[in-house]
């Protein structure tokens, strides 16, 4: 678990009962750019919050940066190494954009100067503007500011190209696929925008009603997973949901698709058995990983 | 830099709140009336001046900074706040150390102001600034009381319990028993001019022990909560 920047096992947390993680076991490795997705509800921001010990679990374990969260001089001395970006992007609104920067920069003894002076001249934020002056893009492009500048070895964002147009969305992408390689920043972020995540990362964590459903490098998980599409003469057969290594099945009249990740042709084999017609096998995106394993149907 | 943060957050509200003693205190007695009940009535203000500044300065902090007060036109930088590497007791301890001085001076102020526009006949400076200083003593107990509020409320729920538990203590500080003796409120009133009542030395010790009590509360809660 050392080696890891974010490593979490059986974690739980509840609020008033009702669990939002029922055991989430989440490894991502140092110097990755991870994309955390799942439904709303699923379980993502609060394993934000437990990331930077902002509340406490109530089992399992969780390490940050190899250091476990246990007691709050723990969580804070991992806040000096993780920056946190919530999805809200809300700074102080009594405050200009210099001032945020002058208030923030002491907290770190390890700030980068010259990152903040690149990133004011890149995003041309005014230091004299204050915060509720501020688009939510360019909250967000201060927000990222404060998080690169600090000399953060891991980044945590709760969705952070939300409320932002095309143009914003595509530089924030940008800026956090160069930060990722260029400075060995291990970023996850949470996200819905599927196309987004498909598009810089590296590496997805899917999780649903508190656990992890899906995990590893975005390209391995291509290669492996496939659909698998049958047509019958008749109704599919029953039997279908008898089949092992299925990860989804949808039968709808004479159609099925299957979502599959392991001995594939076996399975095309068994499925002609029943009598399929046709059968169709395709690679699968990640939105469709996603839908099949979310959907409560 | 967290007393930076805490100076800007509260500056605009400690003006105002100083533009608003100097405003009352300025002003003449509307009602002709021999000087003695005059300082009577300016007593009554300073010490409601004293408690609605210890009020309006505990605003703010971590708990009113969520989403659901920005929605509602407060800021929701609640996690910003949070993600910063510093414990919650330092958090709550240097916002409430910049509340408290804050309130300190509009007290110190109120009672200075009071002796420039109306001194009161027969009392000596030194008098007035006892009085300043156990008002601003007795002052912390309401002080802490509005800071453990708002631990719990957002800073519209808290300044109105605040200013209902105001409300409730106001009358009992009159009560000549334990209910008025320990009441935070008498220490920052004094009913007689000149001022030569002895010093309430036991209101200012249940002051100071029930702003420590529920400091100590605030502090428990913030380091407990879950944001």
């Amino acid at each position: 678990m050392s080696g890891a920047a974010i490593a979490t096992h059986e974690l739980l947390k509840s609020y008033r009962g009702k669990a939002a993680l029922s055991g989430l076991t989440l490894d991502v490795p140092k110097g990755a750019l991870c994309g955390f997705l799942g439904r709303n509800g699923a379980g993502k921001t609060t394993t934000m919050k437990l990331l930077m010990g902002m509340i406490r679990s109530d089992g399992g374990s969780l390490e940050v940066l190899g250091k476990p969260i246990r007691t709050e001089a723990d969580a804070v001395a991992v806040r000096r190494r993780v920056a946190f970006v919530s999805e809200e992007k809300e700074l102080y609104p009594f405050m200009t954009v210099g001032q945020t920067i002058r208030f923030t920069r002491p907290f770190f003894p390890t700030w980068r100067k010259d990152l903040e002076e690149r990133y004011l001249k890149r995003f041309r934020l005014p230091l004299d503007k204050a915060i509720p002056k501020l688009s939510k893009g360019m909250r967000t492009q201060l927000m990222l500011l404060l998080a690169m500048a600090r000399g953060a070895e891991l980044l945590l964002m709760d969705e952070p190209t939300s409320g932002l147009d095309p143009a914003m969305t595509e530089d924030v992408l940008q800026e956090l696929a160069a930060l990722a390689s260029a400075e060995g920043v291990t970023v996850f972020f949470s996200s819905h925008q599927l196309a987004e995540v498909e598009q810089i990362c590296d590496r997805v964590a899917l999780i649903d009603q508190g656990r992890l459903v899906i995990e590893g490098d975005l390209d391995d998980l291509k290669a492996q997973y496939r659909r698998i599409l049958l047509v019958f003469n008749r109704d599919a057969p029953r039997e279908l949901e008898t089949l092992t290594g299925v990860d989804s099945l949808r039968m709808r009249g004479r159609t099925a698709s299957l979502l599959v990740h392991e001995d594939v042709d076996g399975l095309v084999k068994r499925a002609q058995l029943m009598g399929s017609l046709s059968v169709e096998v395709r690679p699968v995106a990640l939105k469709e990983l996603f839908l099949d394993h979310v959907r409560e149907d | 830099m967290l007393w930076y943060k805490a100076w800007l957050e509260t500056r605009w509200r400690f003006g105002f709140l100083l533009l608003c003693s100097i405003a009352l205190m300025a002003l003449p007695p509307v009602i002709p009336a021999p000087q003695a009940r005059w300082w009577i009535g300016f007593e009554m203000q300073i010490s409601l001046l004293g408690a609605f500044a210890a009020v309006y300065m505990a605003g703010s902090g971590i708990n009113t900074q969520t989403f659901y007060a920005a929605t509602s036109g407060f800021h929701g930088s609640m996690y910003f706040t949070l993600s910063m590497p510093v414990s919650r007791l330092r958090l709550l301890l240097t916002r409430a150390g910049v509340g408290a001085v804050e309130t300190a001076i509009v007290i110190s102020v109120n009672v200075a102001e009071s002796l420039y526009f109306h001194p009161p006949l027969g009392t000596t400076i030194q008098q007035i600034a006892v009085f300043g200083v156990r008002s601003i003593i007795c002052s912390m107990a309401v002080y802490a009381m509005a800071v453990l509020l708002s631990c719990l409320l957002d800073e519209m729920w808290m300044f109105t319990a605040s200013l209902i538990v105001v409300g409730f203590l106001y009358p009992l500080q009159f009560h000549n028993n334990w209910v008025g003796w320990l009441n935070p409120l008498r220490g920052m009133n004094l009913m007689t001019v000149p001022i030569t009542a002895p010093m309430p030395w036991l209101t200012m010790a249940s002051s100071v022990g029930i702003a420590a009590v529920l400091f100590w509360v605030s502090a428990t809660l913030v380091r407990r909560k879950e944001f």
